[in-house]
């Protein structure tokens, strides 16, 4: 009997892989390494060629390459549309896609018509006795659900950052296999894009980024925040989302997934809770302290240093030990 | 045109302790507190804004939820919603997304529905399933994770703008009947009125029991809950403010993150 397939459906622009395409493949290939099934990367779109080589190359994986003419962005209805075909003649075991503005729009809704479990956000896969399981964060970060299918088919989403994008050459033997298909949306019709918030130049550019989070009860307390920010040489101030939701900050100093992401030498969070969406945004960072009254909050999980503490008085504190510890001479002024 | 928005109850984590809370309330004991998921508020707020801007537009509340899980519902009528429609779970604990999709389309499915509005996800599971499920289920288009929407076209389509990675938007328009899932920071959602919460009390809402059902089987489990890994070494400072104080400043010395003494800089 044929192996089952794992499809693995990468996403593409310009031309090119995105890396979140990458850590698709990389989710199915630890799939495939608990069970006897094989890869199959599917790519859709007006133009799969050139991403369909890229993979090939850098892979050796088989890939299908669904050309659909006239369909230049994204379109949900012609995902499900394709890959409801797809399953039908490949009956796979699993089909990977990414937990994106693509994926987590198209996933749900393809489940529900193949009668397939759908995992959304997937960060972790094992196996237990026969049983893969799928761990995902749930509660904002605070907890990880562990789930199981129940289904012949489960429709998974990738949560971005979760699986390295460095897929290794393993299959000298793929091959790609190029489809067309003609589809016209019925009910949907695409306009365009529009840019959004330009994100804040001053964050990319920052040694010491001092962040703030719901936590900080109210806008008023930002100035607290950017009191820290100035204790820094090169520091900028950024925000979660929560934040840039309520006006507070502008979106342009949003750090997250839907915002910037930044990689600062050092990066205080101050009242964050530590939400995926936010801490995708901060995983370059190199050190991370997290100042939070919740002792349970999930920034805790991603922080070196945790400090549970009101911000609104540990800032004042540890600004006056500052102040107190510059006017105090150091040894190696003595010396002088 | 007609409305509906579809919200969930969460268990409110400030009054829950311990990692034993997922899904529709697994209490661990004692009275479970529920509020209504953040996401969703935002959801009826853009329903309420239509229903305004739109006159002879009517605004449903439905919900799948314990008994328990009701004040949901009251604060969905405070908030303006005209009618409630509660189906009405025997148990908490964690439900499928895939069994609340298909709880709630079979209830909307020949009601005339033009819009049906949900939050993008919902705080506990966040799942971000239900609202596309149902699209799929009553065979509509849906846009996930709108920013901004205005019905055109007299009320028989829906300009649309989503949020994409890197905050960008991308523009559509849906025929209707459609689904819209609602990003935060598309409204602020208004606070409930004290004569319409009063009034909502008093009306009960439609109620639908699920067990009197026939059965929808979960496509799959959860198996438990557990707490997250910690991804960075997460040392915990100890003592006193002024002693944290006074760690934080040594260890950031330490690692020169921060100038030796603020005059010795340029």
């Amino acid at each position: 009997m044929r192996n089952r397939s794992i499809l693995a459906v990468a996403e593409h622009a310009q031309g090119r892989v995105k890396p979140s395409g990458y850590e698709v493949i990389a989710c199915a290939l630890r799939l495939e390494s608990f069970r006897q099934l094989r890869v199959l990367v599917v790519l859709i779109g007006d133009q799969p060629e050139a991403p369909a080589r890229e993979i090939f190359q850098r892979t050796g994986l088989d890939v299908i390459a669904v050309q659909t003419p006239g369909l230049a962005s994204y379109n949900g209805e012609a995902h499900r549309a394709i890959l409801t075909d797809l399953i039908a003649e490949l009956d796979p075991a699993c089909l990977c896609a990414a937990h994106s503005s693509q994926g987590a729009d198209f996933a749900p809704g393809l489940a529900a018509r193949v009668g397939a479990a759908c995992i959304t956000a997937v960060e972790r896969i094992s196996v237990d006795s026969d049983c893969v399981i799928f761990a995902r964060g749930a509660s904002g970060g605070k907890l990880v659900a562990e789930l199981a299918a129940t289904t012949r088919l489960a429709v998974i989403t990738v949560q971005p950052g979760a699986f390295s994008a460095d897929v290794d050459r393993r299959y000298p033997q793929g091959s790609i296999e190029f489809r067309t298909v003609n589809f016209e949306p019925h009910r949907s019709r695409a306009l365009g894009f529009k840019p959004g918030a330009t994100c804040d130049k001053g964050l990319s550019e920052a040694r010491v980024i001092v962040a703030a989070g719901r936590g900080i009860g109210k806008q008023e307390n930002l100035s607290l925040v950017q009191d820290l920010a100035a204790a820094f040489p090169r520091s900028a101030i950024g925000g979660s989302r929560p934040v840039c939701d309520m006006g507070w900050l502008e979106y342009k100093s949003q750090i997250g997934l839907t915002g910037a992401t930044v990689s600062p030498q050092l990066y205080i969070a101050c009242g964050i809770s530590g939400s995926a969406q936010h801490v995708a945004g901060i995983r370059d960072a190199g050190f991370v302290v997290a100042i939070n009254s919740d002792p349970n909050a999930a920034i805790f999980n991603v922080a070196d240093l945790c400090i549970v503490e009101d911000l609104t008085t540990f800032i004042p504190t540890f600004l006056a030990e500052l102040h107190r510890a510059s006017e105090t001479p150091t040894s190696k002024e003595n010396g002088r | 045109m007609k409305l509906l928005a579809c919200v969930k109850p969460v268990v409110d984590l400030e009054t829950m302790s311990g990692p034993h809370y997922l899904g529709s309330g697994a209490s661990s004991g004692g009275t479970t507190c529920y509020r209504i998921n953040h996401f969703d508020e935002f959801a009826l707020e853009e329903g309420l804004r239509i229903k305004e801007a739109f006159p002879g537009t009517t605004l449903d509340v439905i919900t799948v939820a314990p008994q328990s899980a009701g004040s949901a519902l009251t604060r969905g009528l405070g908030m303006g919603a005209d009618r409630a429609i509660h189906i009405l779970l025997e148990q908490e604990g964690y439900v499928s997304p895939s069994v609340v999709a298909r709880l709630i389309a079979r209830r909307v499915e020949g009601s005339g529905y033009d819009l049906i509005l949900a939050g993008v996800m919902s705080e506990d599971d966040m799942h971000a399933q239900v609202g596309p499920m149902i699209a799929e289920l009553l065979s509509m288009p849906v846009a996930t994770a709108v920013l901004h929407q205005t019905p055109i076209d007299e009320g028989r389509a829906v300009y649309v703008e989503r949020e994409i990675e890197g905050g960008e938007r991308e523009v559509l328009e849906l025929l209707l009947p459609a689904v819209l899932t609602v990003q935060t920071g598309i409204n602020r959602p208004r606070y409930p009125s004290l004569s319409k919460c009063l009034r909502a009390k008093k009306e009960l809402p439609e109620t639908i029991h699920a067990a009197a059902q026939p059965a929808i089987a979960p496509t799959e489990t959860l198996l438990r809950v557990t707490e997250p890994r910690k991804l960075r070494a997460g040392l915990r400072l100890e003592g006193a403010a002024e002693e944290k104080a006074a760690s934080l400043l040594a260890i950031l010395r330490e690692k020169a993150l921060i100038p030796e003494a603020r005059h010795a800089q340029p």
